[in-house]
């Protein structure tokens, strides 16, 4: 009797694990299937990209060893026009002691062989935008899981709407074909880092004007203001607006020494914000360095009016100019 | 006799320190003019205060050190941190150990073989070419 009781305890026992185990992995199951769900594009872009495209032009180079950083470079450097070789780029941006390359490294060796970096947004919406306007995108992947990390950079060269596909160049692989859903699981693990490698003077075809402007400028602190001009025309003539792109264009022509086209641009930024006070500032020192006290004075005086981090620079400008009159 | 050579020769050596970081500290700024450059104004506009600036500066040779570290070519190492931007820089110095690097190798357990065979034929994971 008692033995009959205890084995009816143990088999209810063991029925109840079966059962909270087909539970747990029934769960498991509808928990990641949930999360690698084909991704959906706006209905925006719909509208606009095509059902295909392929970037035919991006040659492939396959990565010995663990070396997919440096082959990726090599593509999107030389879609760029940069004719760089791997054996090049490894002892720029492989880590021997990580057996890999790190995303800053990444970047900063796109601007060391002159092509300016533009991180793009993690949507499949502006990844695909960007391959549509002839980009291919360098994308950071983990092809296992956060546990035991594979991390990987590929290069995606074209889609396929109506397939769900990405083409990508991966690895040992050529154009090789990823499901939108496979792809955005693994690209997932990375936050879905990826960026597009420009020549200065072409810009992204996504992303607004303050992002680009930021790029650019940390382009130019490494690269110089000959090799960033073409891209701060490009930046005003697509964003005309924006203030600072004005005023960053002004500093790179009076730094190759065009002082007429410096002032024409200094200008343009303060009649596209009459409130900016530093590209006052600039305009003022700028006249004055050419000896044009008169208009010195004028921007000065703006300058000097308006609050912020360069009044104190603007009223001492503004004191010294007068005292040097008379 | 120590003590006495100590107390001349560290003056001298803070000096020379603090001599030698100023050129690294200027170098961002204008090109020979007296313009207020974009990335100062950038900076500003991040309200970037003095502190950050000198940890940047401090970051730049702390990245060099670690890339030093990590197997990179000294001749190499000081054009790579040159190219970085300061928040990348800044990023490289504190996390090295964290960032992600592309690429290694899984570890090689059965149980992970298993597991990430599973993933892949669910089309969450991509370890294996033969699964699609």
């Amino acid at each position: 009797m008692m033995a009959c009781l205890e084995r009816h305890r143990i088999s209810a026992a063991l029925q109840n694990a079966r059962l909270a185990g087909v539970l747990a992995l029934a769960l498991m199951m509808l928990v990641m299937a949930g999360c690698a769900s084909t991704p959906r594009l706006a209905e925006s872009t719909q509208r606009h990209l095509p059902q295909q495209t392929l970037l035919e032009d991006v040659p492939f180079h396959g990565q010995r060893d663990y070396q997919c950083g440096p082959a990726s470079l090599a593509m999107v450097l030389n879609a760029s026009g940069v004719p760089v070789t791997v054996d090049t780029l490894i002892p720029q941006v492989f880590l021997p002691g990580r057996d890999g390359s790190v995303q800053p490294e990444m970047l900063g060796t796109v601007r060391r062989q002159g092509r300016i970096p533009f991180r793009i947004d993690g949507t499949l919406d502006a990844l695909l935008t960007e391959i549509d306007a002839g980009h291919p995108v360098v994308v950071m992947q983990n092809l296992s899981l956060p546990a035991w990390p594979v991390w990987h950079y590929a290069v995606a060269i074209g889609f396929d709407r109506d397939e769900k596909t990405l083409t990508l160049h991966s690895g040992m692989e050529p154009a090789r074909l990823e499901s939108f859903k496979r792809f955005d699981a693994t690209w997932a693990r990375s936050d879905r880092w990826a960026f597009i490698a420009l020549p200065p003077g072409e810009l992204p075809a996504t992303g607004d004007g303050q992002d680009a402007l930021d790029t650019i400028a940390d382009f130019e602190r490494a690269q110089g203001a000959q090799a960033s001009l073409p891209a701060w025309e490009a930046l005003v003539e697509r964003h005309p607006r924006l203030a600072m792109g004005h005023f960053a264009l002004g500093n790179a022509r009076h730094a190759v020494g065009d002082a007429d086209g410096a002032l024409n641009a200094f200008a343009d930024a303060v009649q596209a914000a009459p409130d900016l006070a530093v590209a006052w500032l600039n305009l003022g020192l700028l006249h004055r360095e050419r000896g044009d006290t008169g208009e010195a004075r004028v921007a000065f005086e703006r300058a000097a009016a308006l609050p912020g981090p360069w009044q104190d620079r603007a009223q001492e400008a503004l004191a010294d100019l007068i005292r040097q009159i008379g | 006799m120590m003590k006495k050579i100590c107390r001349y020769l560290s003056p001298l050596l803070i000096a020379a320190l603090v001599l030698g970081s100023l050129p690294v500290a200027a170098a961002p700024v204008s090109p020979g003019s007296d313009l207020i450059t974009t990335q100062d104004v950038l900076k500003a506009e991040r309200s970037q205060g003095d502190r950050e600036r000198i940890h940047a500066v401090l970051a730049r040779d702390d990245v060099q050190e670690q890339l030093v570290a990590q197997g990179v070519d000294p001749a190499e190492v000081e054009a790579r941190v040159a190219a970085l931007s300061d928040a990348e820089a800044a990023q490289m110095a504190d996390q090295l150990e964290q960032l992600p690097a592309g690429a290694s190798v899984v570890g090689a357990l059965f149980a992970v073989f298993v597991i990430l065979l599973v993933t892949d034929i669910l089309g969450l994971t991509n370890v294996f070419p033969f699964t699609r």
